[in-house]
Protein backbone atom coordinates (compact mmCIF):
# COMPACT_ATOMS: atom_id res chain seq x y z
CA UNK A 1 0.00 0.00 0.00
CA UNK A 2 2.71 2.32 0.86
CA UNK A 3 5.91 2.08 -0.33
CA UNK A 4 9.36 4.12 0.28
CA UNK A 5 12.16 3.40 -1.76
CA UNK A 6 16.00 4.54 -0.86
CA UNK A 7 14.42 8.25 0.09
CA UNK A 8 16.87 11.45 1.21
CA UNK A 9 15.86 14.78 2.48
CA UNK A 10 17.33 17.72 3.57
CA UNK A 11 16.64 20.83 5.58
CA UNK A 12 19.18 23.08 3.52
CA UNK A 13 22.04 21.69 3.36
CA UNK A 14 22.05 19.54 5.90
CA UNK A 15 21.57 15.71 4.83
CA UNK A 16 18.56 14.72 7.44
CA UNK A 17 17.22 11.22 5.55
CA UNK A 18 19.77 9.11 4.32
CA UNK A 19 18.00 6.46 2.14
CA UNK A 20 15.32 5.20 4.16
CA UNK A 21 13.18 2.49 2.59
CA UNK A 22 9.92 1.12 4.48
CA UNK A 23 6.75 -0.31 3.42
CA UNK A 24 3.08 -0.92 4.89
CA UNK A 25 -0.03 -2.89 4.47
CA UNK A 26 -3.61 -2.23 4.86
CA UNK A 27 -4.35 -3.38 8.42
CA UNK A 28 -0.87 -2.88 10.08
CA UNK A 29 -0.08 -0.80 12.44
CA UNK A 30 4.12 0.43 11.42
CA UNK A 31 5.99 2.38 13.94
CA UNK A 32 9.22 4.58 13.74
CA UNK A 33 11.20 3.98 16.62
CA UNK A 34 14.81 6.26 17.51
CA UNK A 35 15.94 9.06 19.74
CA UNK A 36 15.31 12.68 19.12
CA UNK A 37 16.14 14.06 16.47
CA UNK A 38 16.96 10.78 13.97
CA UNK A 39 14.78 12.01 11.45
CA UNK A 40 11.33 10.19 12.20
CA UNK A 41 9.24 13.29 11.70
CA UNK A 42 10.80 14.36 8.80
CA UNK A 43 10.21 10.98 7.39
CA UNK A 44 6.31 12.08 8.21
CA UNK A 45 6.58 15.17 6.67
CA UNK A 46 8.14 14.00 3.55
CA UNK A 47 5.22 11.42 2.96
CA UNK A 48 2.59 13.71 3.65
CA UNK A 49 4.68 16.52 1.24
CA UNK A 50 5.38 19.03 3.90
CA UNK A 51 9.25 18.53 2.70
CA UNK A 52 10.26 17.90 -0.82
CA UNK A 53 12.13 14.66 -0.79
CA UNK A 54 15.74 15.31 -2.61
CA UNK A 55 15.46 11.70 -4.38
CA UNK A 56 13.93 8.57 -3.73
CA UNK A 57 10.10 7.04 -3.96
CA UNK A 58 6.99 7.42 -2.06
CA UNK A 59 4.19 5.27 -3.59
CA UNK A 60 1.01 4.88 -2.31
CA UNK A 61 -1.14 2.54 -3.86
CA UNK A 62 1.50 2.02 -6.75
CA UNK A 63 1.15 6.00 -7.64
CA UNK A 64 4.71 8.02 -6.81
CA UNK A 65 3.43 10.88 -4.62
CA UNK A 66 7.10 12.12 -3.44
CA UNK A 67 7.00 15.88 -3.98
CA UNK A 68 3.84 16.57 -4.70
CA UNK A 69 2.05 19.12 -3.17
CA UNK A 70 0.46 18.31 0.53
CA UNK A 71 -3.32 18.85 -0.17
CA UNK A 72 -3.10 16.44 -3.50
CA UNK A 73 -1.87 13.95 -1.33
CA UNK A 74 -4.34 14.18 1.38
CA UNK A 75 -6.74 13.97 -1.23
CA UNK A 76 -5.77 10.94 -2.47
CA UNK A 77 -6.74 9.47 1.27
CA UNK A 78 -3.55 9.85 3.01
CA UNK A 79 -4.38 11.53 6.55
CA UNK A 80 -2.14 12.88 9.07
CA UNK A 81 -2.47 13.83 13.19
CA UNK A 82 0.71 16.29 13.78
CA UNK A 83 2.97 16.58 16.84
CA UNK A 84 1.09 20.02 17.48
CA UNK A 85 -2.37 18.85 17.10
CA UNK A 86 -3.15 22.40 15.67
CA UNK A 87 -6.65 22.76 16.27
CA UNK A 88 -7.88 25.96 14.59
CA UNK A 89 -8.72 28.76 16.98
CA UNK A 90 -12.03 30.89 15.72
CA UNK A 91 -13.70 27.54 14.64
CA UNK A 92 -16.23 25.67 16.92
CA UNK A 93 -15.11 21.60 17.19
CA UNK A 94 -17.69 20.46 14.74
CA UNK A 95 -16.64 23.68 12.28
CA UNK A 96 -13.30 22.18 13.18
CA UNK A 97 -14.59 18.53 11.72
CA UNK A 98 -16.49 19.95 9.02
CA UNK A 99 -12.97 21.01 7.63
CA UNK A 100 -11.99 17.38 7.70
CA UNK A 101 -14.62 16.26 5.04
CA UNK A 102 -12.44 17.92 2.13
CA UNK A 103 -10.07 15.25 2.84
CA UNK A 104 -10.20 11.91 0.60
CA UNK A 105 -11.40 12.99 -2.87
CA UNK A 106 -14.51 11.36 -4.70
CA UNK A 107 -16.78 11.32 -1.54
CA UNK A 108 -20.40 11.74 -1.96
CA UNK A 109 -22.23 14.41 0.27
CA UNK A 110 -23.89 11.52 1.99
CA UNK A 111 -20.95 9.69 2.67
CA UNK A 112 -19.15 12.75 4.28
CA UNK A 113 -22.21 13.10 6.41
CA UNK A 114 -21.93 9.36 7.76
CA UNK A 115 -18.62 10.39 8.22
CA UNK A 116 -19.10 13.35 10.34
CA UNK A 117 -21.70 11.69 11.77
CA UNK A 118 -20.08 8.13 12.88
CA UNK A 119 -16.83 10.34 14.34
CA UNK A 120 -19.64 12.32 16.60
CA UNK A 121 -20.88 8.71 18.05
CA UNK A 122 -17.57 7.13 18.65
CA UNK A 123 -16.45 10.77 20.51
CA UNK A 124 -19.18 11.69 22.69
CA UNK A 125 -17.55 14.17 24.22
CA UNK A 126 -16.89 16.27 21.10
CA UNK A 127 -20.38 15.68 20.09
CA UNK A 128 -21.50 16.95 24.03
CA UNK A 129 -19.01 20.09 23.28
CA UNK A 130 -19.52 20.69 19.56
CA UNK A 131 -20.69 24.01 19.38
CA UNK A 132 -17.71 25.06 21.62
CA UNK A 133 -14.66 26.43 20.45
CA UNK A 134 -11.88 24.27 19.21
CA UNK A 135 -9.36 25.79 21.30
CA UNK A 136 -11.47 25.86 24.75
CA UNK A 137 -10.97 21.86 24.75
CA UNK A 138 -8.02 20.34 27.25
CA UNK A 139 -5.34 19.25 25.59
CA UNK A 140 -6.50 15.89 25.56
CA UNK A 141 -9.66 16.54 24.18
CA UNK A 142 -7.92 18.55 21.40
CA UNK A 143 -5.96 15.45 20.56
CA UNK A 144 -8.80 13.65 20.11
CA UNK A 145 -10.04 16.38 18.45
CA UNK A 146 -7.11 16.07 15.99
CA UNK A 147 -7.73 12.44 15.46
CA UNK A 148 -11.55 12.87 14.85
CA UNK A 149 -10.86 15.67 12.01
CA UNK A 150 -8.67 13.38 10.38
CA UNK A 151 -11.02 9.91 10.78
CA UNK A 152 -13.46 12.45 9.01
CA UNK A 153 -11.77 12.59 6.11
CA UNK A 154 -11.78 8.73 5.21
CA UNK A 155 -8.14 8.00 5.00
CA UNK A 156 -6.58 4.74 4.33
CA UNK A 157 -3.16 5.92 5.10
CA UNK A 158 -3.04 7.73 8.62
CA UNK A 159 0.36 9.25 9.60
CA UNK A 160 0.30 9.85 13.70
CA UNK A 161 3.42 11.79 15.52
CA UNK A 162 3.32 11.67 19.02
CA UNK A 163 0.07 11.73 19.38
CA UNK A 164 0.41 10.99 23.25
CA UNK A 165 3.01 13.32 24.42
CA UNK A 166 1.97 15.26 27.74
CA UNK A 167 -1.73 13.34 28.08
CA UNK A 168 -2.87 11.65 30.76
CA UNK A 169 -2.40 8.27 31.76
CA UNK A 170 -6.39 7.89 30.95
CA UNK A 171 -6.07 9.58 27.38
CA UNK A 172 -3.06 7.73 26.17
CA UNK A 173 -5.38 4.77 26.43
CA UNK A 174 -7.99 6.01 24.57
CA UNK A 175 -5.78 7.08 22.18
CA UNK A 176 -4.42 3.69 21.76
CA UNK A 177 -7.64 2.20 21.74
CA UNK A 178 -8.27 4.44 18.69
CA UNK A 179 -5.44 3.61 16.83
CA UNK A 180 -6.37 -0.44 17.38
CA UNK A 181 -9.78 0.38 16.09
CA UNK A 182 -8.46 2.18 12.96
CA UNK A 183 -5.73 -0.63 12.49
CA UNK A 184 -9.00 -3.20 12.72
CA UNK A 185 -11.05 -1.25 10.25
CA UNK A 186 -8.09 -1.74 7.65
CA UNK A 187 -6.12 1.48 7.70
CA UNK A 188 -2.46 1.25 7.43
CA UNK A 189 -1.27 3.57 10.47
CA UNK A 190 2.52 4.53 10.48
CA UNK A 191 3.19 5.65 14.03
CA UNK A 192 5.85 7.84 15.49
CA UNK A 193 5.69 7.68 19.59
CA UNK A 194 8.47 8.17 22.25
CA UNK A 195 6.40 5.70 24.83
CA UNK A 196 7.66 2.63 23.36
CA UNK A 197 6.46 0.28 25.58
CA UNK A 198 2.86 1.36 24.99
CA UNK A 199 3.81 1.93 21.24
CA UNK A 200 5.06 -1.53 20.74
CA UNK A 201 1.46 -3.48 22.00
CA UNK A 202 -0.32 -2.00 19.37
CA UNK A 203 2.59 -2.05 16.51
CA UNK A 204 2.94 -5.10 13.53
CA UNK A 205 6.06 -4.19 12.24
CA UNK A 206 8.64 -1.42 13.40
CA UNK A 207 12.01 0.17 12.04
CA UNK A 208 14.74 1.70 14.32
CA UNK A 209 15.71 4.97 12.80
CA UNK A 210 19.65 6.25 13.42
CA UNK A 211 20.91 9.40 11.68
CA UNK A 212 18.17 9.30 8.86
CA UNK A 213 18.62 5.73 8.03
CA UNK A 214 16.50 2.81 9.03
CA UNK A 215 18.93 0.45 11.07
CA UNK A 216 16.76 -2.48 11.44
CA UNK A 217 13.61 -3.81 11.03
CA UNK A 218 11.22 -6.32 12.65
CA UNK A 219 8.04 -7.89 14.32
CA UNK A 220 6.57 -6.57 17.87
CA UNK A 221 5.73 -9.88 18.12
CA UNK A 222 9.17 -11.37 17.67
CA UNK A 223 10.55 -11.30 21.72
CA UNK A 224 14.30 -11.26 20.22
CA UNK A 225 13.39 -8.01 17.89
CA UNK A 226 11.78 -6.30 20.32
CA UNK A 227 15.00 -7.07 23.04
CA UNK A 228 17.22 -6.00 19.79
CA UNK A 229 14.98 -2.52 19.84
CA UNK A 230 15.31 -1.99 22.96
CA UNK A 231 18.73 -2.14 23.11
CA UNK A 232 19.13 0.05 20.36
CA UNK A 233 17.19 3.33 21.36
CA UNK A 234 18.21 2.26 24.95
CA UNK A 235 14.75 2.72 26.77
CA UNK B 1 -29.43 14.61 9.13
CA UNK B 2 -28.79 11.78 11.93
CA UNK B 3 -26.98 14.22 14.06
CA UNK B 4 -28.52 17.84 15.24
CA UNK B 5 -26.69 20.12 14.20
CA UNK B 6 -28.13 23.25 15.74
CA UNK B 7 -25.59 24.54 18.13
CA UNK B 8 -25.69 22.76 21.63
CA UNK B 9 -28.26 24.08 24.05
CA UNK B 10 -25.15 26.23 25.60
CA UNK B 11 -25.09 29.66 24.64
CA UNK B 12 -25.50 31.83 21.22
CA UNK B 13 -22.51 31.74 19.33
CA UNK B 14 -20.70 34.70 18.78
CA UNK B 15 -21.82 35.33 15.60
CA UNK B 16 -25.33 35.11 16.43
CA UNK B 17 -24.62 38.49 18.50
CA UNK B 18 -23.27 40.02 15.57
CA UNK B 19 -26.11 39.15 13.02
CA UNK B 20 -28.06 41.27 15.94
CA UNK B 21 -25.87 44.26 15.65
CA UNK B 22 -26.21 44.57 12.02
CA UNK B 23 -30.21 43.96 12.44
CA UNK B 24 -30.08 46.67 14.88
CA UNK B 25 -27.56 48.97 12.58
CA UNK B 26 -29.61 48.46 9.19
CA UNK B 27 -33.06 49.06 11.04
CA UNK B 28 -31.63 51.77 12.48
CA UNK B 29 -30.58 53.28 9.47
CA UNK B 30 -34.00 52.37 7.49
CA UNK B 31 -35.52 54.88 10.35
CA UNK B 32 -32.98 57.76 10.17
CA UNK B 33 -33.09 57.39 6.50
CA UNK B 34 -36.98 57.67 6.84
CA UNK B 35 -36.51 60.57 9.31
CA UNK B 36 -34.10 62.59 6.72
CA UNK B 37 -36.66 62.11 3.85
CA UNK B 38 -39.35 63.47 6.06
CA UNK B 39 -37.37 66.45 7.36
CA UNK B 40 -36.47 66.72 3.14
CA UNK B 41 -32.51 66.56 4.41
CA UNK B 42 -29.97 66.19 1.87
CA UNK B 43 -26.78 66.95 3.33
CA UNK B 44 -27.10 64.07 5.96
CA UNK B 45 -28.47 61.73 3.38
CA UNK B 46 -25.67 62.02 1.24
CA UNK B 47 -23.25 62.11 3.84
CA UNK B 48 -24.61 58.51 5.36
CA UNK B 49 -24.41 57.61 1.50
CA UNK B 50 -21.12 58.20 1.61
CA UNK B 51 -20.64 56.30 4.64
CA UNK B 52 -22.15 53.49 3.30
CA UNK B 53 -20.34 53.56 0.84
CA UNK B 54 -16.77 53.73 1.90
CA UNK B 55 -18.15 50.73 4.62
CA UNK B 56 -17.94 48.22 1.30
CA UNK B 57 -14.46 49.49 0.83
CA UNK B 58 -13.91 48.47 4.81
CA UNK B 59 -15.71 44.86 3.86
CA UNK B 60 -13.64 44.16 1.61
CA UNK B 61 -10.13 45.26 3.60
CA UNK B 62 -11.89 42.95 6.16
CA UNK B 63 -12.30 40.11 4.10
CA UNK B 64 -9.26 40.27 3.94
CA UNK B 65 -7.53 41.16 7.09
CA UNK B 66 -10.16 39.08 8.99
CA UNK B 67 -10.71 36.09 7.47
CA UNK B 68 -7.65 35.29 5.57
CA UNK B 69 -5.22 37.01 7.83
CA UNK B 70 -3.90 39.25 5.18
CA UNK B 71 -3.22 43.02 5.42
CA UNK B 72 -3.94 45.31 2.37
CA UNK B 73 -2.47 48.60 2.47
CA UNK B 74 -3.76 48.97 -1.25
CA UNK B 75 -7.16 47.95 -1.54
CA UNK B 76 -8.41 51.04 -2.62
CA UNK B 77 -6.87 50.06 -5.86
CA UNK B 78 -9.75 48.18 -6.02
CA UNK B 79 -12.52 51.04 -5.25
CA UNK B 80 -10.62 53.16 -7.52
CA UNK B 81 -10.86 50.57 -10.36
CA UNK B 82 -14.70 50.76 -10.06
CA UNK B 83 -14.88 54.24 -9.52
CA UNK B 84 -13.21 55.01 -12.62
CA UNK B 85 -15.41 51.80 -14.33
CA UNK B 86 -18.37 52.94 -13.74
CA UNK B 87 -18.05 56.76 -14.34
CA UNK B 88 -16.04 56.29 -17.69
CA UNK B 89 -19.21 53.56 -18.35
CA UNK B 90 -22.32 55.75 -17.19
CA UNK B 91 -20.52 59.38 -19.03
CA UNK B 92 -18.92 57.64 -22.40
CA UNK B 93 -20.90 54.51 -23.01
CA UNK B 94 -24.43 54.28 -21.01
CA UNK B 95 -26.00 56.12 -18.44
CA UNK B 96 -27.28 52.74 -16.80
CA UNK B 97 -26.50 51.46 -13.25
CA UNK B 98 -26.66 47.99 -14.50
CA UNK B 99 -24.27 48.33 -17.16
CA UNK B 100 -22.26 49.79 -14.79
CA UNK B 101 -22.09 47.62 -12.08
CA UNK B 102 -21.56 44.53 -14.66
CA UNK B 103 -18.90 46.36 -15.97
CA UNK B 104 -17.22 47.15 -13.02
CA UNK B 105 -17.64 43.25 -11.70
CA UNK B 106 -15.82 41.97 -15.23
CA UNK B 107 -13.15 44.36 -15.25
CA UNK B 108 -11.97 44.14 -11.31
CA UNK B 109 -12.38 39.70 -11.75
CA UNK B 110 -9.99 40.00 -14.13
CA UNK B 111 -8.08 42.57 -13.08
CA UNK B 112 -7.80 41.48 -9.66
CA UNK B 113 -7.12 37.82 -10.53
CA UNK B 114 -3.75 39.77 -12.38
CA UNK B 115 -3.75 41.56 -8.90
CA UNK B 116 -3.50 38.67 -6.82
CA UNK B 117 -1.58 36.55 -8.81
CA UNK B 118 1.46 39.19 -7.99
CA UNK B 119 0.03 39.97 -4.23
CA UNK B 120 -0.09 36.26 -3.41
CA UNK B 121 3.09 35.58 -4.23
CA UNK B 122 4.30 36.62 -0.94
CA UNK B 123 2.58 36.73 2.73
CA UNK B 124 2.64 38.90 6.18
CA UNK B 125 4.24 42.13 5.91
CA UNK B 126 5.13 41.98 2.00
CA UNK B 127 1.51 41.11 1.20
CA UNK B 128 1.12 44.70 2.31
CA UNK B 129 3.55 45.99 0.73
CA UNK B 130 3.00 44.72 -2.17
CA UNK B 131 -0.82 45.77 -1.90
CA UNK B 132 0.13 49.20 -1.35
CA UNK B 133 2.90 48.96 -4.12
CA UNK B 134 0.26 48.16 -6.71
CA UNK B 135 -2.16 51.30 -5.61
CA UNK B 136 0.52 53.57 -5.67
CA UNK B 137 1.86 52.17 -8.79
CA UNK B 138 -1.81 52.48 -10.51
CA UNK B 139 -2.86 55.50 -9.02
CA UNK B 140 0.15 57.48 -10.64
CA UNK B 141 -0.74 55.73 -14.10
CA UNK B 142 -4.08 57.33 -13.28
CA UNK B 143 -2.63 60.77 -12.52
CA UNK B 144 -1.07 61.17 -15.54
CA UNK B 145 -2.97 59.43 -18.11
CA UNK B 146 -5.21 62.36 -19.43
CA UNK B 147 -7.97 60.53 -20.91
CA UNK B 148 -8.96 59.57 -17.42
CA UNK B 149 -8.69 62.79 -16.82
CA UNK B 150 -5.16 63.04 -15.01
CA UNK B 151 -5.40 64.80 -11.76
CA UNK B 152 -8.32 66.40 -12.29
CA UNK B 153 -10.15 63.33 -12.04
CA UNK B 154 -13.52 62.64 -14.31
CA UNK B 155 -16.07 64.89 -14.22
CA UNK B 156 -19.27 65.21 -15.79
CA UNK B 157 -20.77 61.97 -15.05
CA UNK B 158 -24.23 62.37 -15.95
CA UNK B 159 -27.06 62.07 -12.85
CA UNK B 160 -28.74 58.52 -13.92
CA UNK B 161 -32.06 56.65 -13.22
CA UNK B 162 -31.80 53.21 -11.95
CA UNK B 163 -34.98 51.02 -12.65
CA UNK B 164 -35.21 48.28 -9.67
CA UNK B 165 -38.19 46.59 -11.70
CA UNK B 166 -40.96 47.31 -8.54
CA UNK B 167 -39.51 51.09 -8.51
CA UNK B 168 -37.22 53.54 -9.90
CA UNK B 169 -34.84 55.47 -7.98
CA UNK B 170 -33.35 58.66 -9.04
CA UNK B 171 -29.87 58.58 -7.95
CA UNK B 172 -30.18 62.64 -7.74
CA UNK B 173 -32.92 62.14 -5.00
CA UNK B 174 -30.62 62.41 -1.18
CA UNK B 175 -33.37 59.69 0.18
CA UNK B 176 -34.20 57.42 -2.89
CA UNK B 177 -29.93 56.62 -3.50
CA UNK B 178 -29.55 56.59 0.20
CA UNK B 179 -31.79 53.26 0.36
CA UNK B 180 -30.31 52.11 -2.77
CA UNK B 181 -27.20 51.80 -1.29
CA UNK B 182 -28.23 50.47 2.02
CA UNK B 183 -29.88 47.65 0.37
CA UNK B 184 -26.66 46.81 -1.44
CA UNK B 185 -24.33 47.45 1.27
CA UNK B 186 -27.49 45.09 3.77
CA UNK B 187 -27.47 42.63 0.67
CA UNK B 188 -23.38 42.70 0.61
CA UNK B 189 -23.46 42.29 4.37
CA UNK B 190 -25.85 39.40 4.01
CA UNK B 191 -24.23 37.84 1.09
CA UNK B 192 -20.74 37.67 2.37
CA UNK B 193 -21.62 36.78 6.07
CA UNK B 194 -23.26 33.59 4.65
CA UNK B 195 -20.34 32.80 2.75
CA UNK B 196 -17.98 33.32 5.51
CA UNK B 197 -20.16 30.94 7.47
CA UNK B 198 -20.11 28.46 5.12
CA UNK B 199 -17.06 26.06 4.36
CA UNK B 200 -15.47 28.69 2.10
CA UNK B 201 -15.36 31.15 5.00
CA UNK B 202 -14.26 28.41 7.63
CA UNK B 203 -11.13 27.43 4.79
CA UNK B 204 -10.27 31.19 5.14
CA UNK B 205 -10.29 31.41 9.14
CA UNK B 206 -8.31 28.48 9.06
CA UNK B 207 -5.56 29.82 7.19
CA UNK B 208 -5.60 32.86 9.29
CA UNK B 209 -5.22 31.01 11.86
CA UNK B 210 -2.79 28.82 10.35
CA UNK B 211 -2.13 28.42 6.52
CA UNK B 212 0.59 25.63 7.02
CA UNK B 213 -1.46 22.95 8.52
CA UNK B 214 -4.65 23.70 5.95
CA UNK B 215 -2.96 21.70 2.85
CA UNK B 216 -3.21 18.75 5.07
CA UNK B 217 -7.09 18.45 5.29
CA UNK B 218 -6.56 18.50 1.37
CA UNK B 219 -7.42 22.68 0.99
CA UNK B 220 -5.02 24.22 -1.12
CA UNK B 221 -4.48 27.59 0.52
CA UNK B 222 -3.22 29.30 -2.26
CA UNK B 223 -6.40 28.80 -4.35
CA UNK B 224 -8.41 29.95 -1.21
CA UNK B 225 -6.16 32.99 -1.20
CA UNK B 226 -6.87 33.88 -4.09
CA UNK B 227 -10.38 33.55 -4.40
CA UNK B 228 -10.59 35.53 -1.48
CA UNK B 229 -8.71 38.64 -2.86
CA UNK B 230 -10.74 38.34 -5.73
CA UNK B 231 -13.40 38.24 -3.87
CA UNK B 232 -12.53 41.56 -2.07
CA UNK B 233 -11.26 42.90 -4.84
CA UNK B 234 -15.11 42.85 -6.31
CA UNK B 235 -16.78 43.90 -2.86
CA UNK B 236 -14.43 46.90 -2.92
CA UNK B 237 -15.16 47.92 -6.89
CA UNK B 238 -18.99 47.82 -6.47
CA UNK B 239 -18.75 49.90 -3.81
CA UNK B 240 -16.83 52.52 -5.58
CA UNK B 241 -18.97 52.27 -8.71
CA UNK B 242 -21.33 53.64 -6.60
CA UNK B 243 -19.34 56.81 -5.99
CA UNK B 244 -19.62 58.52 -9.27
CA UNK B 245 -23.31 58.20 -9.14
CA UNK B 246 -23.34 59.67 -5.63
CA UNK B 247 -21.11 62.70 -6.32
CA UNK B 248 -20.94 63.08 -10.16
CA UNK B 249 -16.82 62.91 -10.72
CA UNK B 250 -14.16 60.79 -9.58
CA UNK B 251 -10.69 61.86 -8.74
CA UNK B 252 -7.42 59.58 -8.56
CA UNK B 253 -7.15 60.88 -4.79
CA UNK B 254 -9.74 57.89 -4.20
CA UNK B 255 -6.99 55.59 -5.53
CA UNK B 256 -4.30 56.66 -2.61
CA UNK B 257 -2.84 55.53 0.08
CA UNK B 258 -5.18 58.34 2.17
CA UNK B 259 -8.56 56.19 1.22
CA UNK B 260 -6.63 52.67 1.60
CA UNK B 261 -5.20 53.57 5.21
CA UNK B 262 -8.82 54.95 6.42
CA UNK B 263 -10.50 51.83 5.18
CA UNK B 264 -7.97 49.72 7.56
CA UNK B 265 -8.51 51.86 10.46
CA UNK B 266 -12.60 51.98 9.91
CA UNK B 267 -11.94 48.33 10.15
CA UNK B 268 -9.78 47.94 13.35
CA UNK B 269 -12.36 50.81 15.04
CA UNK B 270 -15.49 48.74 13.95
CA UNK B 271 -14.53 45.57 14.92
CA UNK B 272 -11.57 43.39 12.83
CA UNK B 273 -13.20 40.03 11.62
CA UNK B 274 -17.12 40.86 12.04
CA UNK B 275 -17.92 42.41 8.53
CA UNK B 276 -20.51 44.39 10.20
CA UNK B 277 -17.89 46.12 12.43
CA UNK B 278 -15.94 47.65 9.33
CA UNK B 279 -19.75 49.66 8.51
CA UNK B 280 -20.95 50.79 11.90
CA UNK B 281 -17.31 52.04 11.86
CA UNK B 282 -17.17 54.03 8.93
CA UNK B 283 -20.78 55.62 9.76
CA UNK B 284 -19.19 56.72 12.62
CA UNK B 285 -15.77 57.85 11.59
CA UNK B 286 -17.48 59.63 8.26
CA UNK B 287 -19.66 61.02 11.16
CA UNK B 288 -16.94 61.95 13.52
CA UNK B 289 -14.97 63.59 10.47
CA UNK B 290 -18.05 65.97 9.81
CA UNK B 291 -18.48 67.05 12.92
CA UNK B 292 -15.11 67.66 14.11
CA UNK B 293 -14.55 68.87 10.99
CA UNK B 294 -17.17 72.06 11.72
CA UNK B 295 -14.78 72.78 14.67
CA UNK B 296 -11.11 72.60 13.71
CA UNK B 297 -9.80 72.25 10.38
CA UNK B 298 -6.85 70.37 12.33
CA UNK B 299 -9.61 67.32 12.72
CA UNK B 300 -7.11 64.76 11.47
CA UNK B 301 -5.20 65.68 15.10
CA UNK B 302 -8.20 64.63 17.08
CA UNK B 303 -9.34 61.66 14.62
CA UNK B 304 -5.91 60.18 15.05
CA UNK B 305 -5.91 60.45 18.81
CA UNK B 306 -9.60 59.07 19.16
CA UNK B 307 -8.21 56.57 16.88
CA UNK B 308 -4.90 55.67 19.48
CA UNK B 309 -7.46 55.59 22.32
CA UNK B 310 -9.85 53.56 20.57
CA UNK B 311 -7.67 50.55 19.62
CA UNK B 312 -6.07 51.27 23.33
CA UNK B 313 -9.70 50.85 25.55
CA UNK B 314 -11.33 48.44 22.31
CA UNK B 315 -8.90 46.58 20.80
CA UNK B 316 -11.65 43.80 19.14
CA UNK B 317 -12.63 46.86 17.94
CA UNK B 318 -16.19 48.74 18.86
CA UNK B 319 -18.36 45.35 17.76
CA UNK B 320 -15.49 42.75 19.35
CA UNK B 321 -16.37 45.29 22.37
CA UNK B 322 -20.32 44.52 22.37
CA UNK B 323 -20.62 41.42 21.34
CA UNK B 324 -19.99 39.85 24.62
CA UNK B 325 -22.25 41.75 26.54
CA UNK B 326 -24.94 41.32 23.57
CA UNK B 327 -24.13 37.54 23.73
CA UNK B 328 -24.67 37.60 27.48
CA UNK B 329 -27.87 39.44 27.14
CA UNK B 330 -29.43 36.85 23.92
CA UNK B 331 -28.47 34.19 26.38
CA UNK B 332 -30.14 35.18 29.58
CA UNK B 333 -27.46 35.17 32.28
CA UNK B 334 -24.37 33.14 31.56
CA UNK B 335 -20.99 34.15 30.57
CA UNK B 336 -19.55 33.73 27.29
CA UNK B 337 -17.66 31.19 26.14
Amino acid sequence: MLEITDLHAHYGLSHVLQGVTLTGAAGEVVSLFGRNGVGKTTIIKTIAGWVRPTSGSIRLDGADIGGRPADRICRMGLGIVPEDRRIFPGLSVLENLELGLHQTAGRSRSEKREALDRVLERFPRLKERRAQMGTTLSGGEQQMLAMARVMVGAPRVLLIDEPTEGLAPMIVDEIFGIITTLRDQGLLILLVEQNVHRAIAVTSRFYAIERGQVVFTGSAANADDRERLFGTIAV
Amino acid sequence: MLIDRAPAPTLPRARDAVHAIAVLFFTAALALGALGWWAGDSFYLRLATEALIFAGLAMSVDILLGYTGLLSLGQALWFGVGAYTSAVILRDVAASFWLAMGATLVVTTLAGTVGGLIANRVKGVYFALITFGLAQVVAKVVYNTRELGASDGLIGVPEITIPLGFATVDAANPAGFFLLVLALVALLYAGLAYLMDAPFGRTLIAIRANEKRVPFLGFNPLVHRMLAYVLAANVAALAGALYPMLRGFVSPELLFFQTSGNAVITVIVGGVGTLIGPVVGSVLLTALRSVVGTWTEHHLIVIGVLFMLSVVVMPKGLVGAVRPWLQRRLSGSESPR
